[in-house]
């Protein structure tokens, strides 16, 4: 290695710990700062580590009528999950429909479904609203788990990722008597695993941080998921950083665990969204 | 096995194809319906024709007027601000990450992790990071501006804020951009003796152009639909200077009070034909590319 090589190598490890140092203090903050007591935050300026830890900040949010963060949480889990399966089967079937069924127009019905991803969601919002509330949705999970799940960006990853397995694994099963449904299970699913994993992934984390649509649908605080639901704890603590945060640092939990599970998918999934050029 | 009836497409399209109708495909034929419509969300949509479009464009004495040319106003002006911060200094981080200094590994999740953060919980910390009161700007660096009620700083906080919760994903597209670039070219400008601003702008840059040019569109996409973050950190504040189209979209349709919801969905198509326009940008080059 040149001693220039090494200069840079050294220069750039310095700017980017301190740029980490600074990305990463604010969520440090109000990670401590959850276990500090309101009154400590209150009467000793700006510090980070809690002079005496404390979980009373999260103890406030329990059984809290105006703004239940625990049950927010598990409404957001119920919801995530949901919207990841239903878009999870959707989304697998059709793909292998597109890829292995012959039937008429398909590909021009592809291609229309891929041209719709031009079209701006702004305009869905009042209309989808309308069609939730007439079907009886409002308040109910259903609203935020089933309008946003036929992605057709979706689609056309899981879709490119089938057209790339190969014909003859499915046609050796169709001679040896299997059904359209049983190769999809047997063959088909298992060897999409790795884009499936990903569609998973963006689809939970999705559902969980969506916050305009689920507060248009749900008015009913109790049904509420917790990214909207910490609008309505932002009014209420606004000049409460104790418990502000701790509601704050509820939400980003899961998130982050799923990413420290499969950072890889994340990553390998971003350069996947890159490759649609 | 000759049968004319062939059910499998319906079992395996069917699902998919009713939930794109009912909730991607007829919400935006009747959006745009709605929008030539005078609407309070629960009685019949009266036809209208063109007035919305005439009142907001055109009405001076309107209040939708005011509404529509202060949020375009604002929304733009975001754009214009945080499309090329989130170019850029993702970029920048991306070229240093990847001189694959010890650590860069480490560095690149870290940076990453905003982007899986949920908007309202990024805006709660943030606020009180920019409060007076609680924040670290007076106690530490004796700052003594309120920052979300003080122009231009209520603008840098946003954009900042932005720029913290969106870099990640650029920059991961960036870093694995970048790792693409063939090593003999850039061996090749070093015995050439070209210096590093040069190796970027004659060797970097045009081997990313695809991505950079991807990334540029969908960000631009995506921020012409800011919302949360002027909401939650500025409430549209000072004086409405940072209240945002989708805002008053939003406060329009289903605020407090009767529901103006033929003229909201007026200026969501407004904001949507601007949107579209980018969108069919990247339509255009995605062609381009399968071609």
């Amino acid at each position: 290695m040149g001693k220039s090589e090494r200069v840079k190598k050294i220069v750039c490890f310095i700017v980017l710990a301190a740029v980490c140092v600074v990305w990463m203090f604010p969520v440090l903050w109000a990670v401590l700062t959850s276990f500090k007591s309101e009154y400590e935050i209150q009467s000793s300026g700006f510090h980070l580590i809690p002079r005496e830890w404390t979980i009373d900040n999260y103890m406030q949010l329990v059984g809290n009528d105006s703004t239940p963060v625990f049950q927010w949480f598990v409404n957001s889990l119920i919801i995530a999950v949901g919207h990841m399966l239903l878009v999870l089967v959707i989304v697998s079937l059709a793909a292998y429909g597109f890829t292995r069924l012959n039937f008429k127009f398909r590909s021009q019905l592809f291609g229309i479904l891929l041209s719709t991803m031009m079209l701006p969601s702004v305009i869905n919002l009042i209309p989808n609203f309308k069609i939730v509330d007439s079907l009886g949705w409002t308040n109910t999970f259903l609203a935020v788990i089933v309008p946003g799940a036929a992605s057709v960006y979706n689609l056309f990853l899981v879709k490119q990722f089938m057209d790339g397995i190969p014909k003859e694994l499915d046609e050796s099963a169709f001679v040896d008597g299997a059904n359209r449904f049983q190769i999809f299970w047997h063959i088909i699913l298992p060897l999409s695993r790795p884009v499936l994993t990903v569609v998973a992934l963006f689809s939970f984390t999705g559902a969980w941080n969506d916050f305009l649509w689920p507060s248009i649908v749900m008015t009913d605080v109790d049904k509420l998921p917790i990214t909207p639901g910490l609008q309505l704890l932002q009014g209420q603590y606004m000049t409460y950083p104790g418990v502000g945060t701790a509601g704050a640092i509820l939400a980003l939990v899961p998130t982050f665990l799923l990413y420290l599970a499969a950072q890889k998918s994340f990553m390998e999934s971003m350069s996947l969204n890159s490759g649609i050029k | 096995m000759k049968r004319k009836m062939n059910f499998w497409p319906a079992v395996f399209i069917g699902p998919f194809l009713i939930l794109f109708i009912v909730f991607v495909l007829a919400p935006a034929v009747f959006g745009v319906f709605v929008s030539l419509t005078d609407w309070d969300l629960y009685n019949a949509p009266e036809f209208v024709g063109f007035d919305n479009f005439k009142t907001i464009l055109f009405d001076t004495e309107s209040i939708y007027h005011d509404q529509f040319f202060n949020g375009a106003k604002n929304t733009l002006s975001f754009v214009v601000m945080a499309v090329p911060a989130c170019i850029i200094i993702p970029l920048a981080l991306a070229l240093m990450l990847s001189v694959k200094a010890r650590g860069h590994k480490l560095f690149q999740s870290l940076l990453y992790l905003p982007n899986l953060f949920a908007i309202s919980a990024v805006m709660i910390i943030w606020a009180f990071q920019l409060s007076l009161s609680y924040g670290p700007f007076k106690d530490w660096f004796g700052l003594d501006i309120n920052i979300t009620s003080t122009q231009p700083w209520a603008w840098i906080a946003i954009v900042g804020v932005t720029l913290w919760w969106c870099a990640g994903g650029n920059l991961i597209i960036y870093v694995a951009a970048l790792n693409t670039i063939p090593k003999d070219q850039i061996e090749a400008s070093q015995i050439d003796g070209a210096g590093s601003v040069i190796r970027f702008f004659r060797i970097v840059l045009p081997n990313i152009r695809s991505q950079l040019l991807f990334t540029t569109v969908m960000t631009t996409i995506a921020q012409f639909n800011v919302y949360g973050q002027a909401l939650m950190l500025t409430g549209g504040g000072p004086n409405n200077s940072t209240r945002v189209l989708m805002m008053y979209i939003q406060q329009n349709a289903f605020g407090t009070g009767i529901s103006a919801a033929g003229m909201a969905a007026a200026m969501a198509v407004l904001l949507g034909l601007v949107i579209m326009i980018f969108s069919g940008i990247q339509f255009m080059i995605s062609r381009r590319a399968e071609a």
